[in-house]
């Protein structure tokens, strides 16, 4: 990979099954403050991270050609 | 007159039917009777009509619509007379039903043949991804299902890539173009997370390519999911029956395959809140304990640090006193204890301003400032409840708001 290629797009679906995760931690876990607030921060984060990514209106819109010759077995 | 050898003869009637009269092969409409099927491998029926009837053969193969006596079909093939038996009949390639009914019925036999083999199956079904990333579509790139389709995916979600193959819906290469658009996303499984195949509605006739067999093999064996949405509420296809999620409409499909981004954006919003209330109960505990200690910290070290600086002062006086007209050495000696006691007291008056701010945050985290904010502390049987599981259907529980508070009956848990 070189640097010409744009920043990997956030992988939405990761983003926010981590931040559920982080949820679902801090309601079933004693906590502790250190890591606590280490999970409150990347939790913070990632709802930064998701919400940045739902302004995103557009989709965009590919045309695949098939070519005749792949519809023959 | 030349005599031809028995062989010769036939051979000439087929060089003729197959080169000379049927070049492209023939077409021929009628009604199959004495349909069966031998050794699982080869078919016989005879079409006919009110006058005369034909025999035709076919291999299971070949033939994929499911004929029986009765049915009105058109079928495809090449006429030929068999060396062996000098029997003439039309070696069938193909045949569709014909009409409603008989288009009803293949449909019918077909689904049962499926079905039987599986293909329906509730447990096969995949589940879809939650958030794809890139979706195939399989429509028309004329057709109002498309447009309806990508209309309703922008409404709800943004930022992903659909990869569109164009395909006919119906007619004569509908079905090998669908084939042939499924074998493309697998070949490449980074253009899709998920597949849909979409058309409008239409007669059972114009739905042909999507009952055929070799569709619903296509989307069977897809190792990307597939969401299937054809037509209108009340129409369905073998293709909807195969598909891991079936949508009644192409704009269905599009709100099957994405959230909708409102919904999405106020469970971030949740989210947040939960964590940041989960860590504010958490800091206010600490922080109480915290206060406990620092006011018992507070009242020992202040009363130290107090009766220290008082007999710093008695030492000071006491010295000075003493000291009138004693050496510079003892004098440094001097200033050095009394740079002592101001740096005691500033770092007693630092002391003291800390505990002044700790008691702010405190009091920012007073459960009462929460309630304001619009939360609530629900109690059952008088403590707290932290765990739905802690209560039952129908419990009473009571709920404190900021103005007020409420008894309430537990209708339901989640």
């Amino acid at each position: 990979m070189t640097s010409q290629i744009p920043k990997k797009k956030v992988d939405f679906g990761k983003s926010f099954e981590e931040l559920e995760g982080i949820i679902e931690w801090f309601e079933s876990e004693e906590v502790d403050l250190d890591e606590g607030i280490k999970r409150f921060e990347r939790g913070l984060e990632l709802a930064r991270t998701c919400k940045e990514r739902l302004k995103e209106v557009e989709n965009k819109v590919n045309e695949i050609k098939v070519k005749f010759g792949e519809l023959e077995e | 007159m030349k005599a031809y050898t028995v062989t010769e003869f036939i051979e000439f009637l087929n060089a003729a039917f197959i080169e000379a009269v049927f070049p492209e092969g023939v077409t021929i409409e009628g009604e199959v009777a004495e349909y069966r099927v031998s050794q699982g491998k080869w078919i016989w029926f005879r079409l006919k009509d009110e006058e005369s009837m034909v025999e035709c053969f076919a291999t299971v193969w070949q033939l994929r619509t499911p004929l029986e006596d009765g049915m009105q079909v058109k079928v495809f093939g090449r006429p030929k007379v068999y060396p062996k038996s000098g029997k003439f009949s039309v070696v069938v390639e193909r045949a569709e039903p014909v009409g409603e009914g008989a288009l009803r019925r293949a449909f019918e036999l077909l689904k049962k043949k499926l079905g039987d083999e599986g293909l329906f199956d509730i447990g096969r079904k995949r589940p879809l991804p939650r958030f794809p990333e890139r979706i195939g579509l399989i429509a028309s790139g004329e057709s109002a299902a498309y447009s309806d389709f990508l209309r309703i995916l922008g409404n709800r979600w943004g930022g992903i890539e659909v990869n569109h193959v164009h395909v006919q819906v119906q007619g004569a290469d509908a079905e090998r173009s669908i084939v042939a658009a499924f074998a493309r996303f697998n070949a490449d499984p980074e253009l899709a997370d998920v597949l849909v195949l979409t058309r409008g509605g239409g007669s059972l006739e114009d739905l042909h390519a999507f009952n055929s067999e070799d569709v619903a093999r296509a989307v069977f064996s897809s190792k990307i999911p597939v969401v299937v949405g054809v037509g209108h509420e009340r129409d369905e296809s073998l293709a909807d029956y195969v598909a891991d999620v079936r949508a009644s409409t192409p704009s269905n499909a599009a709100e099957i395959v994405v959230p909708d981004r409102g919904e999405v954006e106020a469970a971030v919003d949740a989210a947040v809140r939960r964590i940041g209330a989960a860590m504010e109960s958490e800091m206010r505990e600490r922080l109480a304990r915290v206060d406990r200690f620092v006011h018992r910290l507070e009242s020992g070290v202040m009363g130290a640090v107090s009766s220290f600086r008082h007999r710093l002062r008695d030492f000071v006086s006491a010295v000075r006193t003493f000291s009138d007209g004693v050496s510079s050495l003892q004098r440094d000696r001097i200033r050095l204890i009394e740079r002592l006691v101001s740096s005691a007291t500033s770092w007693s008056g630092r002391l003291s301003d800390r505990l002044l701010a700790d008691e702010r945050l405190l009091s920012g985290l007073d459960p009462e400032n929460v309630l304001k904010r619009g939360y609530a502390i629900v109690r059952a049987a008088g403590r707290p409840l932290k765990d739905a599981t802690e209560v039952r259907v129908s419990d009473s529980v009571d709920i404190r708001l900021h103005r007020g508070a409420l008894t309430a009956t537990v209708t339901s848990k989640r």
